[in-house]
């Protein structure tokens, strides 16, 4: 087939691989989910750790140079049934609605736009705004390669 | 008074610090302004102790309280000397903006914004003058038309600045921030897109629990150099096999289907539309990469279900 002379072509050798940090990441939050996965599948009955609070905390464990990585960490290990970015979805309706509301108010809504920031940022709410911008950015695309990571593991198993 | 003429003044001397030569300029009158000037502030408060320290003001203060005319200190003569035309251009381009009414603003907005803390006129005019001084310790700004040249509303736009830079590049990070102009529609894009990610992870990892029972792990001890040799630290954006590649969190039209079936591994990949892929987005083609290669690789190996490799940290 195409595909595998076009593979063949293209194996390449990394002399740093990591320094590359999207490789990085997705390497440390793989090998953080898979066995945590594996962990829970096994205690099936003492299993007070859901599914999402693994993915959190591999989330978190991968991306130990930024601070959000701390606050999300903290709210993981003092609650048991941890509720971090579950909460911002029930958020999410409002905040997808009242824009509408509030178009016409620029100067106020970016102060309230800001504030919809902070929460969804763990640890948000304790940083400054040119801090927290600058960790949002961060938090971005951790989160998009957790999604590749994990639709990869989803479509994998299927 | 004058304050701006005073501003300008100070400024120049601060920028060019020639000023003997910036005195023969103005003239033996204009000289004498100056010193009214000199006096007439720094009678009036202590802040202004660097006022004295100018070399060419030395102590000897009238206690005049005349206000400088606005117009008589700064008839420039044309001057021979071009390393001054700078600063004369300087001053003359301010003068035909309409002298009155830019101080009058200057004076009225500072007068409002620092009547708050402030007791006196003069000391409110003081305070600005000083301000203005000290700037050359700091980042110098020139303060734009109508606006307050306090330390505050300074501090206050070099924040706004900082801020707007960082919006900037989140732009670059958010796609479909270019369309949107404004703050507030670029921080609701960014809401939104942060939103719809968290949502998908929750998405996926409910999935996760669904199928969790039936996953199979095993966890391979392959060698770390198996593993990185897949990456490449620069995307190479020939890779025509990653030409329609969308990445996954855009709106779900482009999406890579791994599906394993008994012995065989179909890899469909399925885009509605190709796109230039932003720079970011090379590094999440890697991880993809990595899987489809991987995924050939057990097809030559294994055949069977599909056994997932994690990667090993040495």
């Amino acid at each position: 087939m195409e595909r595998q002379i076009i593979n063949k072509k293209k194996r390449v050798f990394s002399l740093e691989p990591n320094k590359n940090p999207s490789a990085v990441f997705t390497r440390k939050y793989t090998s953080h989910l898979v066995p945590a996965l594996k962990k829970l599948n096994m205690n099936k009955n003492s299993s007070k750790q859901t599914v999402k609070h693994e993915v959190d905390m591999a989330l978190a464990l991968s991306a130990q140079e930024f601070p959000w990585s701390r606050f999300l960490l903290q709210k993981l290990s003092s609650s048991s049934n941890p509720t971090t970015t579950t909460s911002s979805s029930s958020d999410g309706i409002r905040i997808l609605e009242r824009p509408d509301k509030e178009g016409g108010n620029e100067e106020g809504g970016i102060e309230e736009r800001l504030r919809e920031l902070k929460k969804l940022l763990p640890g948000g709410e304790e940083m400054n705004v040119e801090e927290m911008l600058s960790e949002i950015g961060n938090y971005i695309k951790c989160l998009e390669l957790q999604t590749i990571a994990l639709k990869s593991i989803v479509q994998d198993s299927t | 008074m004058d304050l701006s003429v005073l501003d300008r003044l100070k400024w120049l001397q601060q920028q060019q610090m020639v000023s003997p030569e910036f005195l023969q300029i103005l003239g033996s009158d204009g000289r004498e302004e100056l010193k009214r000037v000199e006096s007439y502030l720094g009678n009036n408060n202590d802040e202004l102790q660097s006022f004295r320290h100018f070399p060419e003001f030395g102590p000897d203060y009238d206690t005049t309280d005349g206000c400088i005319s606005r117009t008589s200190s700064f008839q420039m003569e044309p001057v021979k000397n071009s390393g001054h035309n700078r600063a004369i251009s300087l001053q003359n381009k301010r003068k035909p903006e309409g002298k009155t009414e830019k101080r009058e603003k200057k004076k009225i907005k500072a007068e409002d914004e620092t009547e708050s803390s402030m007791k006196g006129k003069t000391n409110m005019s003081n305070t600005e003058t000083s301000s203005e001084i000290q700037k050359p310790d700091y980042i110098h700004v020139r303060a734009r038309r109508g606006e307050a040249t306090d330390r505050h509303s300074l501090a206050e736009r070099a924040r706004r600045e900082k801020i707007s830079k960082k919006m900037k590049c989140l732009q670059d990070i958010v796609p479909g921030c270019n369309k949107v102009t404004g703050k507030a529609g670029m921080l609701d894009e960014i809401i939104n897109y942060v939103q719809s990610l968290q949502q998908q992870v929750e998405f996926l990892s409910m999935k996760l629990s669904v199928i969790n029972p039936e996953l199979e792990c095993h966890i391979d001890d392959l060698s770390a150099k198996q593993f990185q040799a897949y990456f490449t630290a620069e995307a190479d954006s020939k890779q025509s096999i990653m030409a329609d590649f969308r990445s996954f969190p855009l709106h779900q039209q482009g999406s890579i289907d791994y599906s394993v079936m008994n012995g065989t591994v179909i890899i469909s990949l399925c885009s509605n539309k190709s796109f230039i892929i932003p720079k970011f987005l090379l590094l999440v083609r890697e991880v993809t990469y990595f899987f489809f290669l991987f995924c050939r690789k057990i097809r030559h190996h294994q055949a069977g279900k599909l056994t997932h490799n994690v990667f090993t940290t040495a």
